[in-house]
């Protein structure tokens, strides 16, 4: 379970007027369930690249839990990133040719982390996110088993956050529904931190935490009252 | 990895096939190239080994070792009869044999020698004996006729304007073992016989000496009529064979196929000769003999050995040519992958930027590209070899069923450096790709 802090982000491309992104304070708390919301172009996307080191920010610290990924190296970064972040994208990166298992031990192994426990725990959570057969070769599968396996690769190696860009935009509604029950169930869980960018209300209703960018900047930021 | 480079190369496996099947092309073309120039120089040595050094009348050296060593067909210029008294009298010579060509048997070759030669140059036999009486023969290894058989001779190749010898035959009461060279689809026949065969008495066509050096390297025959008659005459004398009342024109009018052999030629007036080959004493004096019969104006000696080293050089400029081009091809082979290699990372950009973001180092990525084209590299090499050298086999195979002798298709230890500069290649060419892949910007490659 980690905790993030943005201190004074800001982020430029040459030839536009206005900076991409600049978030001069943000805190999210270990555990906390995050919606970020916005139109297009107002910055999520590169906000969830910042937060997870797939880029560097010109300016400003992302620290997780003190440590200043924005300070390490690329290698360093992805080292990082391998560890501790749960990746959950619209598209579903899936390699055709491997079995549903293999897909969610691929980055585990090809970083030499795949031990004994690990094999195991992929085999677990593919169980936990409602698949068969984990031998099943992933070209014949559902979008929405795709989907559930790309989940089952972000939990693998028990990360302290699960960052999900646009996990239900290529589903439809059910299969929508149901993957982002087994987010926030998952989360719940294994205790992760959970930050999830969409614009699908039926998903963002059910973060209690919702921030809202436009234009490179966050322009609201709710916290629902749960029971 | 392994497994993930597999099932990536399975899915790309047409294009996989491609890039194996071009490398293996191009490096089947470069192995066949060097197999089979090695082969030839090595098969046409192997030839000329039992090939001391050859005597022949001043004209073409080369010719004159083609037509010994590898019986070419070809009309040589002839040389004095006494050269080969003196040869078999000289203490340096161990033996000499008269070679004469001319004839043919279904497309075999017809060789008038002697014992000696027989059984200088040969392994021994297969069935039968060597030739006793002048109508016997000794077919080669690779000559389709069985010990028994009777043959009647053609005057030059039939098919080429040749007309058979009527009434002469041969029964073949020997078959040699193989000895890999041309000689093993030769028939071998007593050379008296073939002097007798084509009339050919020292005094009879005394007239033609005149038009001899002009006419006589078409007509070969022509030449020895105006040296042999005489020996003949006499041999058949002493003989006791009344062949006088024969029409002295007839073909046959001296041949007799139950006359003994007389291969002592000593005062003997002999026809002229195409080559005489010669097994020296030793080595010093294979140099010397070859000194005395240059000095000679109308003979020349040759080493066949040293003959084929000038053909090997000329051989040697040719595959040099050749393998440039080889050489050309496999670097343009070489740049159209590396381009395809270059394009198909551009298009994977996306996969390969998400592997990283679930966490793949990026020394993983390095690996995997560089791996895959390797593979394929490494696989077309080999089949490339294996291809090339399966080529060469079957080349010779052809040449051997129509030339007689084998081509030896053989690896070198030479052919290690040439297979290390392959791999070494292999295994540059993908770190350019594999590094494109490394150095590739992690963001822009997942937004596409």
């Amino acid at each position: 379970m980690l905790s993030l802090r943005l201190s004074g982000i800001g982020i430029r491309y040459p030839g536009l007027a206005g900076p991409v992104l600049h978030i001069d304070s943000l805190d999210i708390a270990a555990g906390a369930r995050v919606a970020l919301t916005g139109p297009s172009g107002s910055g999520k996307s590169t906000l969830v690249n910042v937060i997870t080191g797939l880029m560097r920010p010109d300016t400003g610290q992302v620290l997780w839990d003190g440590t200043d990924i924005a300070s390490l190296a690329e290698g360093a970064r992805d080292r990082w990133r391998g560890r501790n972040v749960g990746l959950v994208m619209q598209d579903f990166h899936l390699f055709p040719g491997l079995s549903a298992l293999e897909n969610v031990l691929l980055p585990a192994r090809l970083a030499r982390a795949a031990d004994r426990g690990l094999i195991a725990r992929a085999g677990m959570l593919l169980e936990q996110v409602g698949l068969r057969r984990p031998d099943q070769s992933v070209e014949t599968m559902s979008r929405g088993e795709m989907q559930r396996v790309a989940v089952a690769r972000a939990l693998l190696r028990g990360p302290g956050v699960i960052v999900a860009d646009e996990p239900t935009a290529s589903l439809d509604p059910a299969n929508g529904a149901a993957i982002g029950a087994l987010l926030l169930d998952l989360s719940a869980r294994y205790g992760t931190t959970l930050i999830v960018v969409s614009h699908d209300p039926r998903l963002t209703a059910l973060l209690p935490r919702r921030i809202a960018l436009a234009d490179g900047g966050i322009v609201s930021d709710t916290v629902e009252e749960q029971a | 990895m392994l497994r993930f480079i597999f099932a990536d190369l399975r899915h790309f496996r047409l294009g996989a096939l491609v890039v194996v099947v071009l490398i293996a092309l191009s490096v089947a073309l470069g192995t066949a190239v060097t197999l089979q120039e090695r082969a030839l120089r090595l098969g046409s040595a192997r030839a000329s080994e039992k090939f001391d050094l050859v005597v022949g009348a001043p004209g073409s050296e080369t010719q004159l070792v083609l037509s010994t060593v590898f019986l070419q067909t070809a009309a040589l210029p002839l040389m004095p009869g006494d050269v080969l008294t003196s040869l078999t009298e000289d203490p340096r010579v161990a033996w000499a044999a008269p070679v004469g060509f001319g004839d043919s048997h279904a497309g075999y070759p017809i060789v008038g020698t002697t014992t000696a030669l027989v059984n200088g140059t040969s392994q021994g036999f297969l069935t039968g004996r060597v030739f006793a009486a002048e109508g016997e023969a000794v077919a080669g290894a690779a000559v389709n006729l069985a010990e028994g058989e009777t043959i009647t001779p053609t005057h030059g190749q039939l098919g080429q304007g040749g007309h058979s010898h009527g009434g002469i035959s041969y029964r073949i009461v020997g078959k040699l073992q193989p000895t890999g060279t041309p000689w093993d689809r030769a028939i071998l026949v007593p050379i008296q016989a073939v002097w007798h065969v084509h009339d050919l008495e020292a005094g009879h066509a005394h007239e033609e000496e005149g038009h001899a050096d002009s006419d006589g390297a078409e007509h070969d025959h022509d030449h020895r009529h105006a040296a042999a008659k005489e020996a003949a005459h006499e041999d058949h004398g002493s003989a006791g064979k009344a062949h006088e009342d024969h029409d002295a024109d007839h073909e046959d009018v001296l041949f007799d196929p139950d006359a003994p052999l007389a291969e002592d030629w000593h005062g003997r007036d002999l026809p002229g000769l195409p080559a005489i080959l010669v097994k020296p004493v030793s080595f010093a004096d294979a140099y010397k003999l070859r000194q005395s019969y240059r000095e000679r104006p109308d003979t020349v000696a040759v080493f066949p050995g040293e003959v084929l080293t000038g053909l090997y050089a000329m051989l040697g400029d040719a595959r040099q040519v050749l393998a440039a081009v080889v050489t050309g091809t496999q670097a343009l082979i070489a740049a159209a992958l590396l381009l395809v290699a270059v394009i198909h990372v551009g298009q994977r950009r996306r996969q390969i930027g998400a592997l990283r973001a679930f966490g793949a180092p990026r020394g993983a990525i390095f690996s995997i590209v560089w791996g895959e084209l390797f593979a394929l590299f490494a696989i077309g090499i080999a089949v490339g070899l294996a291809l090339g050298y399966l080529a060469a086999v079957l080349m010779s195979r052809a040449f051997a069923m129509r030339q007689g002798f084998a081509l030896p298709v053989e690896f070198a230890p030479e052919d290690l450096v040439g297979l290390a500069i392959l791999l070494v290649a292999a295994a540059l060419i993908p770190l350019l790709p594999a590094l494109l892949a490394w150095r590739q910007p992690l963001v822009s490659s997942l937004r596409g």
